[in-house]
């Protein structure tokens, strides 16, 4: 009797013990590395996606932290973050100084390709999971690296699919049958110009390219690039550019009077508030562009709805510095993955949480669609329709999504008023 | 004891012996990587323009072509990246070969054409008509022979020889020969220096360093686009940390780059603005008071600075 007594007084205080260690071991703070550009040429698409990311953190902290099975308890999130100034070579050492230093967590890339692609074989060598943002640069991401995952745009390789889908199935029953693609050549803009002449060439549909050109990243004078594409007489035009790209070519084709047919940029959709500023509304008018999440409502399942987050972000930031968009919900969405993951993961270590992000492929439905994953951890879900923009009242506008039909929300206008 | 042997005591051993093991106590080695290559590319500066007079704005280009150089010889050819770093080097030479003519030009007009030569090879180099050479605007990735240990070890190495050049060209009569080039060609001509052979050795040389800095670099990052290993900012790095310290010396621009690049890393990133103005106010102080540099100090005070 004695003995049994003993055994079971040494069993329930080893399970205490272990308990009390346990707790002990759950860490005070989840430490989240990340990198941002206040300056330079990244400003612009860097700063949305870290405010957004920032008010995931904001709002779980407030709630007490994020849930973190490991330890099962919620755990405050601390956000380390650094300033690149969009300069690739700090940015590489900042990644290092998050890994080495500050010894964080979970590592989170800036936003974009170029200040991207310095951190995947840091953190590879590292056996650090590189949480991408935004970096769609297709060389990322390869079978024998583990280290690497996209949360909140497609792969730039399938991206402008209902682009190319459009234009190979509706596009020949409106005319469509000539096809110019302009793109300016940087990696996000480049690999999705291959992609649609992949796309086109594969759907052996009656259209043809007849004009395909590529120019530096730096253009900012398309007049006579223009009247080349003119000449080329297209039923369409493809234009793949970043911001300062499609502002110039936008207000350089409503200068020379120029209206083609149908007219594809994207980031009239991506950024239309910046773009209506810089270019006006009337230079905005009938343009296809991508429908993003910060204009389409995805109907979630996870985290605010779109007007919730909309409100919740004007509420945050008063000071009108970074405008809401597209990219904002990009970094938000990265906050709601990674909740999903601390929630699921088995471990802390960092294999543990590529198996819980990949686990929520498919599955996790957010302001900004299905997160879906393929084997090298490049984000194919999240696809954004194919949309254009039209007048509504006086120098307003609104998104008609034209393209996938399940989707549609009105007829595309063709051609272009 | 000989000069040369003092000089190389006081810099080259303690400033190889802190890159070699400051790497065992400090756990973020691609700052002192970074240390590392900028160490040398002022040194690469201090050679052109210290000792020969001529300030290369387009100094990048080198280094560029010593990125492009490594990286296609390893994707292509498969080289290892040791004999791949000796194409880099050539790279660079080469190039540096085809701009000799530049030379003939002085001063500011010599600065300008040597900028604009570096910007025509990024120009070419991310043109995406050679996408199938080069990989035009859209980047290198290296990840098969990514080993940032031993490219490190590398860097080390470049930097020792760099600076051993260094303080050759501070002890030696080609040293002396390119200061008297720098100071009047015409005269340095009149006492028999050659001078076309001394200054096309000088860049050439110069050129070399850019070269296998810039193919360690490529090495190192592994991944990389060429706005990248052509950013204007390592030329300008490099020549206001040998000029901040004092040109014409060893320890100038080892001093500039510990002071200035220490400062950017510990204020720079957290406070930019701040950096900025530090650095402004800085580099004015230093053109108003000390226009030849930290060293110039030490001059005055008649100590005599490797």
């Amino acid at each position: 009797m004695m003995r049994k007594l003993s055994v079971a007084l040494f069993v329930t205080l080893f399970a205490v013990c272990s308990g009390a260690a346990q707790a002990a071991a759950a860490p005070s703070q989840i430490k989240i590395g990340t990198l941002y550009a206040a300056s330079g040429n990244f400003a612009a698409i860097s700063m949305p996606v870290h405010r957004g990311l920032q008010l995931w953190v904001d709002q779980k902290n407030a709630e007490g932290g994020v849930f973190v099975k490991p330890y099962n308890k919620k755990i405050p999130i601390k956000l380390i973050a650094y300033d690149d100034q969009s300069n690739t070579a700090t940015a590489a050492t900042l990644y290092n100084q998050l890994i080495t230093q500050d010894k964080v967590d979970i590592l989170v890339s800036d936003s974009g390709s170029p200040l991207t692609s310095v951190a995947v074989p840091i953190a590879r060598d590292h056996k650090m999971l590189l949480i991408d943002q935004t970096g769609t640069g297709a060389a990322f991401f390869t079978k024998d690296n583990p280290y690497i995952v996209l949360m909140s745009d497609p792969v730039s390789s399938i991206w402008p699919k209902y682009i190319a889908d459009f234009l190979t199935q509706d596009g020949p029953k409106l005319g469509i049958k000539r096809i110019a693609l302009l793109y300016a050549t940087n990696d996000f803009t480049g690999t999705q110009a291959n992609a649609v002449r992949g796309f086109i060439k594969a759907a052996k549909a009656p259209v043809e390219i007849v004009y395909d050109q590529g120019v530096p990243t730096t253009t900012t004078s398309y007049t006579v690039i223009i009247n080349n594409i003119r000449a080329a007489n297209p039923d369409a035009v493809i234009t793949l550019g970043f911001p300062n790209n499609d502002i110039s070519y936008l207000r350089n084709l409503q200068d020379s009077g120029v209206k083609f047919k149908w007219q594809f940029n994207i980031y009239p959709g991506l950024e239309t508030e910046g773009l209506k500023k810089t270019v006006g509304a009337k230079g905005l008018e009938y343009i296809f562009t991508y429908v993003p999440s910060s204009v389409i409502e995805y109907k979630p399942e996870f985290g605010m709805s779109l007007p919730q987050f909309r409100d919740a972000w004007h509420k945050k930031y008063t000071d009108d510095k970074v405008e809401f968009g597209f990219n904002s919900v990009a970094g938000y969405t990265t906050g709601l993955v990674l909740e999903n993951a601390l929630k699921a993961t088995a471990s802390m270590e960092q294999l543990a949480l590529r198996k819980a992000i990949f686990s929520l492929s498919g599955k996790l439905k957010t302001i900004d669609g299905t997160f879906e994953l393929d084997e090298t951890g490049a984000q194919i879900g999240e696809i954004t329709p194919l949309g254009q923009i039209v007048p509504e009242g006086k120098d307003e506008l609104k998104f008609v999504v034209v393209y996938p039909h399940d989707k549609a929300s009105g007829k595309p206008v063709y051609p272009a008023k | 004891m000989p000069r040369w042997l003092r000089h190389t005591l006081l810099t080259v051993v303690p400033v190889i012996a802190a890159a070699a093991l400051l790497p065992l106590g400090y756990s973020n080695q691609l700052l002192l990587f970074n240390f590392v290559v900028f160490l040398t590319l002022a040194q690469g500066v201090n050679v052109i323009y210290g000792f020969t007079g001529y300030l290369p704005f387009g100094y990048v280009g080198f280094f560029g072509a010593g990125a492009y150089g490594f990286s296609l010889c390893v994707l292509h050819l498969h080289m290892a990246p040791l004999a791949a770093l000796g194409v880099g080097a050539a790279a660079a030479i080469l190039l540096g070969l085809l701009l000799t003519p530049l030379l003939r030009l002085s001063g500011a007009y010599f600065a300008i054409a040597n900028l604009a030569a570096s910007l025509a090879v990024y120009q070419v180099v991310s043109n995406p008509n050679l996408e199938n050479i080069t990989k035009g605007p859209y980047g290198i990735s290296l990840s098969g022979v990514f080993n940032p240990t031993l490219a490190y070890s590398v860097a080390v190495l470049i930097l020792a020889a760099t600076l051993g050049l260094a303080v050759y060209l501070r002890n030696s009569r080609f040293g002396l020969s390119l200061q008297a080039i720098r100071e009047d060609a015409i005269s340095a001509s009149m006492a028999g220096i050659d001078v076309v052979r001394s200054r096309t050795l000088a860049w050439l040389l110069s050129a070399l360093v850019a070269g296998l800095s810039g193919g360690v670099f490529a090495w190192y990052v592994s991944v990389f686009y060429p706005e990248t290993v052509f950013s204007p900012e390592f030329s300008i790095f490099a020549i206001v940390f040998a000029l901040f310290g004092g040109v014409a010396t060893v320890t100038g621009p080892i001093l500039g780059v510990i002071i200035l690049y220490g400062i950017y890393n510990a204020i720079g990133i957290s406070t930019p603005q701040y950096f900025q103005l530090l650095y402004g106010l800085l580099i004015m102080g230093l053109v108003l008071f000390l226009p030849n540099g930290l060293v110039s100090l030490f001059k005055r005070w008649g100590i005599d600075v490797p």
